[in-house]
């Protein structure tokens, strides 16, 4: 799951609601079919939920340090 | 952007709030207790006062807040939707709350009509949240330690119920019983199992957001959870059959994996990139400090078995692991949770280009302060009484009850400030 940084939201150490922002922007500027890839301390599920209705897909994965990195597919 | 917690689909925050609400008033039963039968409470575990102390705080605050926040947080954590939330809260709360008094009634008076009417609500209010949650919870795949956490949590909790209902029955049907074992056992469940583990599986996700500390290493935050339930089931079935170096074993293995967690959660901190110490903060490094004593209490009883034997051992035991760490953590938790879920529900009734005012404005920082200290000279209070039970115990209580009081005032202060907030929103024009 190496992402180039410009489609890289690592929202780690980011304050409620700035990854979901970070996301959503980040979203916007993707055509259909590229992929972004999420970096958080925990599973969204919220966002999930958003990007479920909004019809994007993602892969979810669970690093030794504790970090979900989560690729979704505009 | 407000989709960002999903509240819009979670109930509404009338529903968690009549349980944030209700539990600090249970710290003021508690405290005056002790001031009443103060003495008795520290003159074994076993008295009806400690029994009925022990279970307004477990129960009434404690679980109380657990249940509430669970309710709302679920779909957050889980992504597990529950069924009817608002009916679900409609019949938990009342059963749980008709359930607790009957309880502490019926341990003090020792009646047993208060104590049959204690495991009825009790049943019904735990039965139904188990069955709630659990649907709710089995819907969704393990995809995180967090759920995994919870599913194992809800199963240490209806051990719990079941051990306690059955001691329930037999203490009011008169039937034999070998209390001492099964009352270890159910407040190793209700304390190690469900309290700890629903404590770390929540922990995983807020200690980081809120803390901006690095996240649990995903091997420690997989097994804390399956190693505490292995443990407590070890320690389970070396008790009911008799084998005691299991039972030994079983204990060595709650307490390692235990304060490997809770040392894991310090050294989180250390790297925390947030710098102010908060609240929330100060009663989470409380709690964390004060299960360590715990554990190196329990851990020396393990060494020098002749320890257990005092009465005001155990009596200590209990004291820092239910209000030095449990309370503390629950309390600092409520800091974060209900200015943040009042605001959250501000922010989506304001009128477009109107920003919802800053949390602190529902609940400032200095009003959370004050009720810490109080907190702090509580803990100092009871340490006191624990020593000196004739002279303190009367001081002890009293603090206790203005801590719970000084918590109450606190939420119910927010809540009023959130109805001000909220009118002026509907004069503002609410967001359709």
């Amino acid at each position: 799951m190496d992402f180039p940084a410009e489609r890289t939201v690592d929202a780690r150490f980011m304050e409620p609601p700035q990854p979901f922002v970070a996301t959503m922007e980040m979203l916007d500027t993707l055509q259909p079919g590229e992929e972004m890839l999420l970096l958080l301390f925990r599973e969204p599920h919220p966002l999930y939920r958003v990007l479920q209705k909004n019809g994007h897909n993602w892969v979810s994965e669970l690093r030794a340090d504790g970090t979900f990195a989560i690729r979704i597919t505009c | 952007m407000q989709a960002l917690l999903a509240f819009e689909q979670g109930p509404p925050v009338a529903v968690p709030a009549r349980f944030f609400l209700t539990a600090p008033l249970y710290l003021v039963l508690a405290g005056v207790l002790l001031a009443f039968e103060g003495q008795a409470v520290f003159a074994s575990r076993w008295t009806p006062a400690a029994l009925a102390l022990t279970h307004l705080l477990t129960l009434g605050f404690m679980l109380q807040i657990m249940l509430g926040a669970l309710i709302q947080i679920l779909p957050v954590v889980a992504g597990a939707h529950l069924p009817q939330p608002r009916l679900l809260a409609a019949v938990v709360h009342p059963a749980l709350n008709l359930g607790v008094l009957s309880l502490a009634l019926g341990f003090l008076q020792g009646a047993s009509t208060w104590m049959y009417a204690a495991a009825v609500f009790l049943v019904i209010a735990l039965g139904v949240f188990i069955a709630a949650s659990g649907w709710a919870l089995w819907r969704v795949p393990s995809t995180s330690p967090s759920i995994r956490g919870l599913k194992i949590a809800l199963l240490a909790l209806l051990i719990t119920v079941v051990s306690g209902v059955y001691m329930l029955l037999a203490l009011a049907g008169g039937w034999p019983l070998v209390l001492d074992r099964v009352a270890n056992l159910h407040a190793g469940w209700g304390l190690g199992g469900w309290t700890a583990i629903l404590l770390a599986a929540v922990a995983y996700v807020v200690v980081p957001m809120f803390q901006l500390t690095p996240g649990y290493p995903a091997r420690l935050a997989w097994w804390f959870p399956r190693l505490v339930f292995l443990a407590l089931l070890l320690w389970s079935v070396g008790a009911l059959v008799g084998v005691e170096w299991l039972v030994t074993v079983a204990r060595v293995l709650l307490v390692l994996t235990t304060g490997g967690f809770v040392i894991a959660t310090l050294l989180l901190q250390k790297k925390r990139r947030r710098a102010r110490v908060d609240v929330t903060f100060r009663y989470w490094q409380f709690a964390l400090y004060a299960v360590l004593a715990a554990l190196t209490m329990a851990l020396a009883e393990g060494v020098w078995p002749a320890l257990g034997e005092f009465k005001a051992w155990p009596l200590l035991l209990g004291l820092l692991v239910v209000l030095g760490g449990d309370v503390a953590f629950i309390t600092g938790m409520l800091y974060k949770i209900v200015p943040f879920l009042l605001w959250f529900d501000l922010q989506n009734r304001s009128a477009i280009g109107q920003p919802p005012p800053a949390m602190n404005r529902l609940l400032a920082e200095v009003e959370a302060e004050y009720q810490l200290y109080l907190f702090y000279l509580a803990g100092g209070g009871l340490l006191a009484a624990w020593i000196w039970p004739a002279a303190m115990v009367i001081p002890a209580g009293v603090l206790i009850v203005l801590t719970g009081a000084g918590l109450f005032l606190n939420l119910v202060r927010a809540c009023w400030r959130y109805r001000g907030f909220r009118l002026q929103a509907v004069v503002n024009g609410e967001r359709a």
